[in-house]
């Protein structure tokens, strides 16, 4: 029943939103039949759409999406995916340019472990302020987020611009560092699988383990947490913490091998915080967090086909997102309110 | 002669599938005490937040001075002149005592600034006519339960209600401060005002009501003058006649406490028979959190198969001994042992005891996951902890829809029995009690303070039961002692009567020959 009611807050977010979109558009002067035609063409209208557009889009968003899950069921409140995905980002572009004479099976991996690990040197730093020093993570991990996207700005006009040094971007990372193509012919790549089995090992990890109940304990009630005695809330809140950064830190680097094959400035247009829109729809649970990554995939594939065929600027898109966050959290709230 | 001041006709309110109330009525006087009984999640706070403004009925409508009223809010309600006192504090930490009785009120002619100096000659003045003295300087978190209690009476008296409704009053008061609370409560009374007051306490009830409504399951099953009825008379109406309901009342647990599988005899026997030492605390000094010491020098021996009982008002190092008893608080310093795993009923079950959000076999979870009976390797075993609260379910009969309801889905009296039946279940050594039976009515508590003397008389186990409640400290201890400013000091068994403990709870010295 109450995972029932969460679907219906979902469901119902979404189909606010689509009327507040609709009129929108119509107000703009577009016509919401065609750009919404233009958009599901572009999205999930053709298998070409899904594979090469929709999917390739929503990994990086279900993989800073089950981050962000992550850390809010354990009630931490980690705005700082995005910072987090450059710090992987860069990390695994600097692996795959200069070790780039290893072979594949050595190199992917070790790009994509040196994401993990800056993802989670960068949730470090507001991680130890709030365990240690007991300041709010919010406002540290936004402030973090300009720092890493910064970061990444010095890195490509800097030590690791292209040997050329026309663009502010690296070099393209060897061959052998390259994630591979699932299905021949598109740009799907296997970090849709590592996204689909980062998405399993929280959903069990969360379910079933003892180290998950204690997360989600201290999510849920810290006060109950702290007095059932057994519950080392600073522990746990830092190992989610640090693990949290460490997904967010995998996705900027399965972008940068499965994608891009380059840093650039500008790499990541905002996915750290759409990926708290793909948490909070989802209702922070893992395996929902998938779907709504998809979907919100097909919503930012489908805002360049809409682009082109109905004049509808891209950046409409990003309103629609964030008007999904508002839904989700009025309808959470009203959900609470009138029991159910 | 008595004229209707407020009345409720028919009122119907449900909260998601749950009927809270079911055409209930009640009808006020002015200049009366009107007292309303009723087991937990009978509907009484329901209904004192319908007069409160701050929740509407589903169907039936309330009368104010003789005409209908729809009270959309608490400001409504307050200028109807119905003034509510929750059974849940609402005081703001942050604020000074003087900010706080200023919440709320704004004075005609000045919209836009707050005159702390009026309200503070105000609130003194009326002070001094109650007796409801108060530190207005002082910051809430500063404060005792029974200073905020008085608070907030004086709080809503400030605001001069002909009607002053009550929710559970006297559930952290000490006996000389429920007195004091009752003797204002009849004063004000005489003053022609009505006094809507709720407790769990039957005798108190009859000792201050002129009339009493009853209710059960939503329903409004009596209402009579004072003279008219007793406490069998009165426990009848709450419960029903055990015979015609489909619900037969709980009795105070005859149903033994073996845990899983285990019968309680072979624990018993198991334990070493005879007293022997469960705990042991020796000059034991905490700080609180505003600097100062919540304990001081506090030495106790608790025995295996005994029940000690802590009196004292609230506030006076209660929560400190209860973390230290327990193993959930340093200590400055002193000398402590306490086995291993030790029980624990905290006392704001709502925040402590259970996750509001999490469903019967999570809560059980949140106290047995170390448990190595209950995980294998990283992984909690979900199915024998689901049997587990299941079996805590059917045993302390929690009302729930299932074990995989919701914590926050359950009654008061009902997350209380679930917090209960998961510490005793796991037949702890040693069992701390914080204010076990606050907010219960008398089925539950009689129930809870049953299972407390079992597991200590029939397994062995220590029990430590700290209460503010005196008559529960005599009904259940084996022995009892005083806590007073952080200090703990046994009651001598040839003093441990009512009126002695009641004066050392409030400080005074105690003779001992």
């Amino acid at each position: 029943m109450r995972r029932f009611s969460q679907l219906a807050v979902a469901v119902l977010a979404l189909l606010a939103t689509g009327i507040i979109a609709a009129g929108s558009l119509w107000l703009g002067g577009y016509d919401p039949l065609v750009a919404g035609a233009a958009m599901f063409q572009g999205s999930f209208g053709s298998g070409t759409a899904i594979l090469s557009v929709t999917m390739v889009r929503a990994v990086p968003l279900i993989v800073t999406g089950l981050a962000v899950a992550l850390a809010f069921r354990a009630g931490v409140w980690n705005i700082g995916a995005e910072g987090q995905l450059y710090a992987g980002a860069i990390a695994a572009a600097w692996v795959g340019l200069s070790w780039g004479s290893a072979p594949g099976w050595f190199l992917t991996p070790a790009a994509l472990v040196a994401a993990l690990l800056a993802g989670a040197a960068w949730a470090a730093i507001p991680a130890f302020m709030k365990v240690r020093l007991g300041i709010g993570e919010v406002i540290p991990t936004i402030l973090m987020n300009f720092v890493g996207i910064y970061l990444a700005a010095f890195v490509v006009h800097g030590p690791l611009q292209e040997n050329r040094g026309v663009f502010p971007q690296t070099d393209p990372i060897s061959d052998a560092a390259r994630l591979s193509v699932l299905v021949e012919g598109t740009r799907l790549h296997a970090g849709f699988l590592i996204a689909l089995l980062v998405g399993v090992i929280l959903w069990a990890g969360l379910r079933w383990t003892h180290f998950g109940f204690q997360a989600r304990s201290v999510g849920a009630s810290p006060d109950a947490a702290r007095v059932s005695g057994m519950i080392e809330s600073k522990r746990v809140l830092l190992v989610v913490f640090l693990s949290s950064g460490a997904i967010a830190g995998l996705a900027g680097g399965i972008e940068i091998t499965g994608v891009t094959f380059a840093l650039y400035e500008g790499l990541s247009p905002g996915w750290g915080y759409t990926a708290i829109a793909v948490a909070l729809l989802a209702g922070l649970h893992p395996g929902w967090v998938v779907f709504t990554g998809l979907l919100f995939g097909g919503l930012e594939a489908g805002a360049g086909a809409m682009q082109r065929e109905a004049g509808v600027p891209a950046a409409w898109v990003s309103a629609v997102e964030a008007l999904v966050i508002l839904f989700v959290l009025a309808g959470d709230q009203i959900r609470r309110r009138f029991g159910a | 002669m008595t004229e209707v001041l407020a009345r409720l006709d028919g009122i119907t309110r449900h909260f998601g599938h749950v009927k809270a109330l079911d055409s209930a009525n009640l009808e006020i006087h002015s200049g009366e005490i009107h007292g309303i009984l009723g087991e937990n999640g009978a509907g009484k706070t329901t209904l004192l937040s319908i007069l409160g403004g701050i929740i509407h009925p589903d169907v039936g409508f309330l009368e104010v001075g003789g005409s209908r009223v729809r009270l959309q809010s608490a400001r409504a309600a307050w200028k109807m002149g119905i003034g509510l006192v929750h059974q849940h504090f609402t005081l703001v930490p942050g604020l000074s005592v003087l900010e706080n009785l200023a919440l709320g009120r704004r004075h005609t002619g000045h919209r836009w600034t707050l005159h702390l100096k009026e309200i503070r000659k105000e609130a003194s003045q009326l002070g001094k006519l109650t007796g409801l003295t108060v530190p207005f300087e002082a910051s809430i978190e500063e404060l005792g339960v029974g200073d905020r209690q008085r608070i907030e009476i004086l709080k809503a008296l400030l605001r001069n209600p002909q009607l002053l409704v009550l929710d559970e009053p006297t559930a952290a008061l000490a006996p000389a401060e429920i007195d004091q609370l009752f003797r204002l409560l009849r004063t004000l009374a005489e003053e022609g005002r009505a006094v809507v007051l709720v407790a769990h306490k039957l005798d108190e009830i009859l000792s201050i009501a002129d009339r009493v409504t009853v209710l059960r399951q939503g329903r409004t099953v009596m209402t009579a003058v004072r003279a008219d009825v007793d406490t069998a008379i009165l426990t009848d109406a709450m419960v029903g006649s055990s015979s015609s309901e489909g619900e037969a009342p709980i009795t105070p647990a005859r149903n033994a406490l073996p845990a899983l599988g285990q019968s309680s005899d072979g624990l018993a026997q198991n334990r070493e028979s005879g007293n022997r030492s469960v705990a042991r605390l020796k000059g034991i000094d905490v700080y609180s959190p505003q600097g100062g010491l919540a304990l001081q020098d506090v030495g106790l021996e608790v025995m295996s198969g005994e029940v000690i009982g802590v009196a004292g008002v609230e506030g006076n190092g209660q929560r400190e001994l209860a973390l230290v008893l327990s193993g959930r608080q340093q200590v400055a310093s002193g000398k402590l042992e306490i086995p291993e795993h030790v029980g624990f009923i905290p006392q704001d079950r709502n925040r402590e005891g259970l996750a509001a959000d999490f469903d019967l076999t999570e809560n059980v979870a949140l106290a047995l996951h170390r448990d190595p009976q209950f995980r294998s390797g990283p992984l909690l075993r979900w199915k024998l902890i689901g049997l587990h609260a299941a079996e805590i379910r059917s045993r302390f009969k929690v009302k729930s829809s299932g074990v995989r309801a919701l914590a926050r889905e359950l009654s008061g009296g009902n997350q209380q029995r679930l917090v209960v039946g998961r510490e005793l279940s796991r037949l702890p050594e040693l069992l701390i009690a914080e204010n076990p039976t606050r907010g219960l009515d008398f089925t539950a508590t009689a129930f809870v303070r049953g299972e407390l003397k079992k597991l200590a008389h029939d397994t062995a186990a220590g029990v430590v039961l700290i209460s503010t409640d005196l008559d529960e400290i005599l009904e259940v201890a084996d022995r009892v002692f005083v806590i007073l400013r952080g200090k703990l000091t046994p009651v001598p068994s040839t003093h441990d009567s009512r009126e002695a403990i009641g004066a050392m709870m409030l400080g005074s010295r105690l003779e001992v020959h």
